[in-house]
């Protein structure tokens, strides 16, 4: 469909490109690929490093001293394997797994909830009480993981799933960015709904999901970026290795080097390990990421 | 009374808020009020708690030490946020200007977004390896001669270039957004006024982005204050002599290395009242510049 309406657009485009190019040199032609030139520069320049791991983790001992030795190895199954299972990465990466979901899960489920509250609820101190959830914004985890720590330390939570999921369920972000889409959805469709009779359940999983679906994925990727590239909070409450999370595993793996036990191939194996998961949802799910910021600014 | 207020039923609404309330409560403020509270107290391991009133803060106040990490993490906050936007507002501008691939320009410059900064970290370390890495042959051809695991002021560089790199996805992310708003008319005008492109830039979009670049400041201060915890720690443990130790990695030293939990507890609390002064700002600035659309 998208093609059929695209197609005669473009058709116009090239025989106006066509039309120009007869008469003069088209000075916007020559800017325009100076542009890409620009861009596929500086989109390299970004990515290189990235590229960099990429090679060196399939070759057999990573010592790469100059650009001439940036070949592809052959030891890609023999590296990720290593690290995988040998270095417990498939363990530390499904705990990464474990820890992202259930908080994706878990913050999405409670703010729905409150934002549902906050919007369709005659409530009286309701901007106090939306307030007293903003302000958590000012709590990051570095401003309080030392107590924090202690806490959750003397409630028995330590190298536990709990300790690295529950304190991030309360989510001033998600809240916000919920409230301000639900603020967007036109009245009348409420007003619909309360002359149904439907019941706030109801009203959440048939009028409220339906007509937020793009917001909700959205979110949830930057609820699961945000979560899988926690660092500063695993690597304080998880002291056991099988209990650790990826990003942590990481580190590890690196003192490893350090020590002389293991070649930095493994290590950029790792890393790219870590750096999949976030990728991919991120090129998949681009549109509606974009759409949840652009509210979160306002 | 809105028309969005369609139910009355407090129960419920209670029940709806307060999973959020209840974990807010537990683990936001409560660890915070203790944190204030214990920085009032000497508690060193192996030592009764004792209170000490402000004694800790004056101590902060007084140590030399601190304070020049204090300042070291200004200027490596100053330096990151001024780095990362400019490098973010250049390739935010060029995906905005060029006509084809426009979408796949605009992913290869987000992705960075969803880099792990532990990852980032690593693979930084890996290219700039003062003996491995692979830009430092070219680099010494160039006459850099790469130390940075004993030359504080390189370390200093090398965890700043890593730090920015990390947050240019973000960046171009909201530039981006508030870019495509800018109408159409005013770019036209510039054009065919002869603004060539980059002044159009700097003299025309700038201006217009104003709200949104003022909220990136503050993001990436406090990206720069907290968020770069995962580099120093793997980079360079706050070394070589201190030269990267910015607070939040003292913090963590103060309380995991040297088991000195009030004055961490006190740390904690200045740092609190950075994050604090720096929503505070930010929320005076949305307001002062709401009217400029967007």
């Amino acid at each position: 469909m998208l093609g059929l309406i695209q197609y005669p657009a473009r058709l116009l485009r090239a025989t106006r490109r066509q039309t120009a190019a007869l008469a003069l040199p088209d000075r916007r032609d020559l800017e325009a690929i100076g542009l890409h030139l620009l861009l596929v520069g500086s989109v390299l320049l970004i990515v290189f490093p990235i590229l960099v791991a990429a090679i060196v983790s399939t070759k057999q001992t990573g010592i790469v001293t100059s650009l001439a030795d940036l070949a592809p190895g052959g030891h890609v199954v023999e590296n990720y394997r290593t690290v995988l299972v040998d270095y417990q990465f498939g363990r530390f990466m499904l705990n990464s797994f474990l820890m992202a979901t259930v908080i994706v899960i878990g913050k999405l489920a409670l703010s729905i909830f409150a934002a549902t509250a906050i919007v369709y609820y005659d409530l009286p101190y309701k901007d106090l009480l939306f307030l007293f959830i903003l302000f958590t914004l000012l709590l990051p985890v570095p401003v309080r993981f030392i107590p924090l720590f202690q806490l959750v330390a003397d409630m028995g939570w330590t190298n536990s799933m709990l300790a690295i999921t529950v304190p991030y369920l309360a989510s001033a972000t998600t809240v916000f960015i919920l409230r301000q889409h639900f603020l967007s959805i036109p009245s009348s469709i409420v007003e619909t709904a309360k002359l149904d009779g439907v019941g706030p359940l109801k009203f959440m999983a048939f009028v409220l999901l339906p007509m937020s679906k793009g917001i909700l994925v959205g979110v949830s990727v930057i609820m699961f970026v945000f979560a899988w590239n926690q660092y500063l909070w695993p690597l304080v409450i998880i002291n056991a290795e099988a209990d650790q999370v990826a990003q942590v595993g990481l580190a590890l793996l690196e003192g490893d080097v350090v020590g002389g036990e293991v070649s930095w191939s493994l290590v950029m194996a790792g890393s790219m390990l870590t750096l999949l998961p976030p990728l991919l949802l991120l090129i998949l799910f681009r549109k509606p990421l974009l759409q949840a910021f652009v509210i979160q600014q306002k | 009374m809105s028309s969005r207020e369609i139910y009355t039923d407090r129960r419920t609404a209670g029940l709806l808020l307060l999973p959020t309330i209840l974990v807010s409560l537990v683990f936001l403020y409560y660890p915070a009020a203790r944190a204030a509270r214990r920085a009032l107290y000497s508690s060193q391991l192996g030592l009764d708690d004792e209170f000490v009133g402000f004694e800790n803060f004056a101590e902060l106040l007084t140590s030399g030490g601190y304070r020049s990490r204090l300042l070291l993490t200004v200027g490596f906050a100053a330096v990151v946020v001024a780095g990362v936007m400019a490098v973010a507002l250049l390739l935010t501008f060029l995906v905005h200007e060029v006509g084809t691939g426009k979408s796949i320009y605009l992913v290869a410059a987000i992705w960075p977004y969803a880099l792990p900064p532990a990852v980032a970290a690593l693979v930084f370390i890996f290219l700039v390896h003062p003996t491995l890495g692979v830009l430092s042959g070219p680099l010494a051809t160039l006459g850099v001669d790469l130390d940075w695991f004993a030359d504080g002021r390189q370390a200093f560089v090398v965890v700043t270039v890593a730090a920015i790199w990390k947050q240019i996805g973000y960046n171009v992310i909201f530039m981006i957004a508030s870019m495509n708003n800018i109408p159409e008319t005013l770019t036209e005008t510039a054009r065919l006024d002869g603004v060539g492109r980059l002044r159009r830039l700097l003299w025309v979009y700038v201006p217009i982005m104003t709200p949104t670049l003022f909220f990136l400041v503050i993001l990436n201060t406090i990206y720069a204050f907290f968020g770069t915890f995962a580099f120093i720690d793997i980079m360079t443990g706050g070394g070589p002599s201190g030269a990267t130790n910015i607070l939040i990695f003292d913090l963590y030293q103060e309380a995991f290395d040297f088991f000195n939990w009030g004055l961490a507890s006190a740390k904690s609390v200045v740092l609190f009242a950075v994050v604090g002064v720096l929503m505070y700002v930010q929320f005076r600035l949305t307001d002062k510049y709401s009217h400029y659309g967007a």
